[in-house]
């Protein structure tokens, strides 16, 4: 039962929500609801830290027939990240988004990302995993074009197309796959895989186009271009609802699959994932260099940060996955806050170019502690979460003896050190240039500028917490995912689990 | 029978690439119907096909060999990926609309007002 409400508590929301035709009220029960949905995956993570896991039968379908939803370590830690994303974009958005979008379903939207979101951690089952990708998808083109500015038009048309163009690999993988193996249960795959000895040829192209597909979605070098191209075109608090949750879920079914199938013909993945996360660590954090935009540099970093989280998979020992679960996790909350931040300068500024932004930490000092923390929790800095997950990347890296990539993800964290002092120099600590024409760009958002940030600075602050928190009392949450990690890497444990 | 829809498949394929890469968005846009309907097409095939054949039995019927029936999982999955196609092309032609109002232009050369100088 707990297992499906992640995923029927948003569906329950959006129906609810047409009964509040206010948006005034609407946005409270939001956040309300996405409160609760962070006390449900509380309960699910301590119930899978006690159980180990936990499944459903849709329908009450016998496993390899049926629709199967389960729910792991990992999977119910990425639920709960998730959820925490989610409440502070949610609480962010009451003061941070305007009337007409949140009177034009912004909330019915949000929600509908957040059931894709639940639907793909928990989906036991190929097509299923599909379906909670498209559901996903419609709604964030949605909220991508919502408002309907000439930027935002022109971004959701890259977005779009891209996006679409990896859910037709994604199917037509499927499809290959089906019809070689004849079964669309994560399980019975994995378990039909195992029989082979080695991995019959004819079954690889199947799973090619499938991380193609996972490879365009969690935006992985080469497939990454529709992200930095669309991100920095919707108000900002949709970008860090997207930065928090999107790309992550396609990282997860990578991971997913990789644990479950790909690994069984490791000598041909283990090399291209790990070149895959070298290249997008060094070529995202490079790009992020030269960029001039707030939120472009961060959009930037988002492909950087992906393919620290894929070393760790690439690695593929129980150290590498339970820092790339940690880095994961740590990622989703530390992006999410500097693009909040970025949307609370956008609000007091009215731009987010570099070159015309200054003074921030001399007007705003509070909010530019929790810029300081989120960014350099990225950069990894001690004790801040990012250290924690960097730390146990690289020292896995050592262990498992490939030092090219851990030497590599060293020095890409020098990188983003780099462009996080070049935003905090540029934005927070320079004096602003003086220009008629951005002075007249403030004026015009005035009514915001007195507007009350008070949701913004809860919301943002609480996650400035969680960050800080994450790094100090590390220890049980390393645990944990390394449990996380060590369930993954005994796929028959899964297998057995769901069939039986 | 199998042969001949793989062969147009690829032919389907074809054509959605080569209009994908167009410069105008309406091609674009058609070629992404295009492509969406080549790949339902594949998991239709991935059942494999078989004329005449019947997909379920009522319970009073004989037995029915497995030879003569055809898998009825993909033709129900592409039932659901034409739906998921059909409120995406709703929406994507609504976003055409929406962009030709606001800028009057086809061309996706001209997309690129957001980008870095």
């Amino acid at each position: 039962m707990i297992v499906s409400l992640p995923v029927f508590l948003p569906l329950a929301f959006m129906i609810f929500a047409f009964l509040f035709r206010h948006y005034h009220g609407r946005e409270y029960v939001a956040v309300g609801a996405a409160a609760l949905n962070l006390a449900v995956s509380v309960i699910l993570v301590l119930k899978t830290g006690s159980e180990g896991m936990l499944k459903v039968q849709m329908g009450n379908w016998p496993a390899p027939y049926g629709i199967t939803l389960v729910a792991d370590r990992f999977s119910a830690m990425m639920v709960l990240v998730a959820a925490i994303v989610f409440l502070a974009t949610m609480a962010f958005s009451v003061h941070a988004l305007d009337v007409k979008r949140k009177r034009f379903g912004f909330y019915l939207f949000a929600f509908g990302i957040l059931m894709g979101v639940n639907g793909s951690f928990l989906a036991g089952d190929v097509f299923n995993l599909y379906v909670w990708f498209e559901v996903m998808l419609m709604a964030s083109f949605i909220l991508m074009s919502h408002g309907g500015e000439r930027n935002q038009l022109e971004g959701s048309v890259k977005y779009l197309i891209l996006n679409l163009i990896s859910s037709f690999f994604f199917v037509a993988g499927i499809g290959l796959l089906y019809g070689k193996l004849g079964t669309l249960n994560m399980a019975d795959i994995a378990a039909k895989l195992m029989e082979f000895d080695t991995m019959p040829p004819e079954i690889n192209p199947a799973f090619i186009l499938i991380f193609v597909g996972f490879a365009i979605k969690g935006a992985l070098v080469p497939f990454f271009f529709w992200l930095p191209a669309s991100y920095h075109t919707p108000p900002p608090v949709v970008t860090a609802l997207f930065a928090g949750l999107l790309t992550k879920v396609g990282i997860y079914s990578l991971i997913r699959f990789y644990t479950l199938f790909l690994h069984q013909h490791g000598e041909f993945w283990q090399p291209l994932i790990l070149w895959v996360a070298g290249l997008s660590m060094v070529i995202g954090v490079i790009t992020a260099t030269s960029q001039f935009d707030f939120r472009k540099v961060l959009s930037f970093h988002i492909i950087s940060q992906v393919g620290y989280v894929v070393m760790g998979l690439g690695l593929f020992t129980v150290a590498g996955l339970g820092g790339a679960i940690y880095f994961l996790a740590h990622n989703m909350i530390s992006k999410t806050n500097a693009f909040l931040v970025a949307g609370y300068v956008h609000r007091r500024k009215g731009t987010l170019s570099l070159k015309t932004l200054g003074n921030f930490y001399k007007e705003h000092p509070l909010w530019s502690v929790f810029f300081f923390i989120s960014a350099f929790s990225l950069a990894g800095l001690p004790p801040l979460s990012g250290f924690i997950g960097k730390y146990l990347l690289i020292k896995a890296g050592i262990e498992a003896e490939y030092m090219g990539i851990a030497l590599t993800a060293l020095f890409v964290g020098f990188f983003t050190l780099f462009s996080m002092v070049k935003i905090w120099m540029e934005v927070f600590w320079k004096v602003e240039p003086e220009n008629k024409k951005i002075k007249q760009r403030n004026l015009t958002n005035k009514a915001d500028l007195k507007q009350s940030a008070a949701w913004m600075t809860w919301a943002s602050g609480g996650m400035a917490l969680v960050i800080v928190l994450g790094g100090v009392f590390a220890t049980p949450i390393v645990e944990y995912c390394t449990q996380a990690a060590e369930s993954l890497m005994s796929p028959q444990l899964y297998i057995d689990f769901v069939l039986n | 029978m199998e042969l001949i829809i793989a062969i147009f498949i690829g032919l389907l394929y074809a054509c959605g690439v080569y209009l994908l890469l167009r410069r105008s968005i309406v091609k674009l846009i058609l070629g992404v119907f295009v492509l969406s309907n080549a790949t339902n097409l594949i998991i239709f095939l991935s059942g494999g096909i078989q004329r005449s054949g019947i997909s379920f039995i009522g319970e009073q019927a004989e037995k029915a060999s497995l030879e003569s029936m055809t898998d009825p999982l993909p033709q129900a999955l592409v039932l659901t990926a034409i739906v998921i196609s059909l409120g995406i092309s709703a929406y994507i032609l609504a976003l055409k609309y929406k962009y030709f109002e606001k800028t009057g232009t086809h061309d996706l050369d001209q997309l690129s007002k957001t980008d870095q100088k």
